[in-house]
């Protein structure tokens, strides 16, 4: 019945769709009229208020602009389409993934050059005082030179003395003890950089002869010592010079290389009165010369015969050698004029710290001084003795030396 | 007037003038069928120019044997409504909007059209969900029997005693009482 019921009013409703009148329809089954009246006029009624339902101007427009957009967009980029029907996803990634990467890295290294700037005024009980430490590690593989290596040091040992200083006037005397140690090791590492940037060897191997100004450090048995003229001093040479001695050949200023003595006779006996009065007292155990250095007899013939040999290489190798000792002077002068700073520090240390700690305060500044002196004074024979050996280590050549000068 | 089956082949080919006239035959329908079955207004503009955006791209695997285009077409508006009403009730579900018939000059009129339109979404949605679908693509989409049981995959003679039991059902949603 029911499902009878279902088709006719299908039927109904259908044919009222396509053009029928209610009563007309009605009339083809009276007897479920009473039942198929109502649901008929509630599909009309449904039917009309959904009619009331309308789409906004403004909404039909812009639907029917973007259905238009649609239809051509696909005929406008064909090209691209295929391009992205071909590309796989992962090289769409590599396209823009070298971006993202320059990105990044961009950022890390904004963001790690920030920090290491910030850290460059770190004091050790900062945070960023390992950042300082790391940097500096950094800085020091990176200077190749040995120039530029005893700069950065000494630089780095400018700065262990201001954070000593700082920790010592803050009153941290576990803090300022740290700082000293590591202002001491700063010290002798810079003292070792600024001897290797001279061309020499360090300290411990150095030999330098004795002078007559300068401390003398204990040279070595083996090595024959090397005369050392100090500036103030008027050198013989000028009077050999004057007295148109003939130079020795020069030998290149290596300490290390002990030259045979026993094939070159003592030259200062043949040298002029004037020049042995004047001659320092070691002179005589400086031979000088090498088996190459003719006799002092046929010496004076044969190097006037060739003064230009003799003068014009050890004139390079003293340009060069001067402007790096005034270099290293420049980077002992900067070293000794933190002693005031680490000497105020040290002794500010001592007086802030309990009395149990005094001694080892005085310890720390004994131990600094005693390494503080002990390089300058090596520093001091240093210098003059790599001055001498610049020039002509033998008193015979003192006339080549004249000529340098 | 051109047959649908011969503007749907034209579509198919890439006339735009072919689907712009089966845009222009179907618009108000899809939209008033999306508008019964959505909570406002907003989401109907943007599911209706959805349907035809995703009819239009997918054209191309049209068949007219397989179903009638008009039943394509609200099938994909079926579709469309059911995964937005199924991403709605995750959500929270915007209230149910009262004025629509924004094109009456008359404000009294257009506040009682606004309302019966109200009326009829509320009389729909108390519907179990087999008779809403039936009801609103048959008389609100004006589809036939056939192209009902097509875009909701029943046979006729089930759909057929949908549209019944709807009927009296939204009679007695709408008027309080199955006869008179």
């Amino acid at each position: 019945m029911a499902r009878k019921l279902d088709d006719i009013f299908n039927e109904c409703y259908e044919r009222i769709r396509f053009g029928e009148n209610l009563e007309s329809v009605l009339r083809s089954y009276p007897q479920y009229r009473s039942q198929l009246e109502p649901l008929l006029r509630t599909t009309f009624d449904i039917g009309r208020r959904a009619s009331f339902i309308q789409s906004r101007p403004e909404f039909r427009h812009w639907a029917r602009v973007r259905f238009e957009s649609a239809m051509q967009y696909p005929r406008q980029q064909p090209p691209v389409q295929a391009r992205r029907v071909e590309a796989p996803m992962s090289s769409t990634w590599l396209r823009h993934g070298w971006a993202v990467i320059v990105s990044i890295g961009i950022v890390i290294m904004l963001g790690a050059g920030s920090t290491m700037a910030a850290s460059s005024e770190a004091l050790p009980t900062e945070p960023l005082y390992p950042v300082k430490q790391f940097t500096e590690e950094v800085q020091r593989v990176m200077a190749v030179s040995p120039e530029r290596k005893a700069e950065f040091e000494t630089d780095i040992a400018n700065i262990r003395a201001v954070e000593l200083q700082a920790m010592a006037n803050a009153g941290n005397a576990a803090e300022a003890a740290k700082a000293a140690v590591r202002y001491d090791d700063q010290f002798e590492r810079a003292v070792q950089t600024i001897i290797a940037a001279e061309g020499t060897e360090t300290p411990s191997e150095v030999y330098v002869p004795p002078t007559t100004t300068g401390p003398i450090v204990t040279p070595p048995l083996e090595t024959p010592p090397a005369p050392v003229t100090p500036p103030e001093v008027p050198s013989p040479a000028v009077t050999v010079s004057d007295n148109a001695t003939p130079p020795a050949v020069v030998v290149p200023s290596d300490n290390t290389t002990p030259p045979d003595t026993s094939l070159v006779p003592p030259e200062t006996e043949q040298e002029p009165p004037t020049v042995i009065d004047q001659q320092p007292p070691t002179t005589d155990k400086q031979p000088g010369v090498t088996e190459e250095q003719p006799s002092t007899t046929e010496g004076i013939s044969t190097i006037e015969a060739q003064p230009s040999v003799t003068e014009e290489q050890p004139a390079t190798a003293t340009s060069a050698g001067s402007t790096k000792s005034s270099r290293a002077k420049e980077l002992r002068d900067k070293l000794n004029r933190q002693k005031s700073t680490v000497d105020q520090a040290l002794k500010d240390a001592k007086n802030k710290a309990e009395n149990k700690d005094k001694p080892d305060w005085q310890d720390i500044r004994d131990k600094i001084n005693t390494k503080r002196a002990a390089v300058t004074n090596t520093s001091n024979n240093q210098t003059t003795a790599q001055s001498d050996n610049k020039t002509t280590p033998s008193t015979d050549s003192g006339n080549t030396r004249s000529r340098h000068r | 007037m051109l047959s649908e089956e011969y503007l749907v082949q034209q579509a198919i080919n890439g006339n735009q003038a072919a689907f712009t006239q089966l845009y222009n035959q179907n618009f108000d329908r899809i939209h008033r069928y999306i508008f019964v079955k959505v909570r406002n207004r907003a989401e109907a503009e943007d599911l209706t120019q959805d349907v035809f955006i995703r009819a239009l791209e997918s054209i191309n695997t049209y068949k007219w044997r397989d179903l009638p285009f008009a039943a394509w077409l609200f099938k994909i508006a079926h579709n469309r409504v059911i995964d937005h009403v199924r991403k709605q009730s995750k959500e929270k579900r915007a209230p149910l909007e009262e004025a629509y018939a924004r094109s009456v000059e008359d404000p009294i009129q257009m506040t009682e059209r606004d309302y019966e339109v109200y009326q009829l979404k509320m009389a729909l949605e108390q519907l179990p969900e087999a008779q809403r679908d039936v009801a609103t693509l048959r008389f609100i989409g004006q589809l036939s029997i056939a192209e009902v049981a097509q875009t909701l995959g029943k046979s006729e003679g089930t759909v057929k005693a949908l549209q019944f039991n709807a009927t009296a059902s939204l009679r007695k949603a709408l008027y309080g009482k199955l006869n008179g």
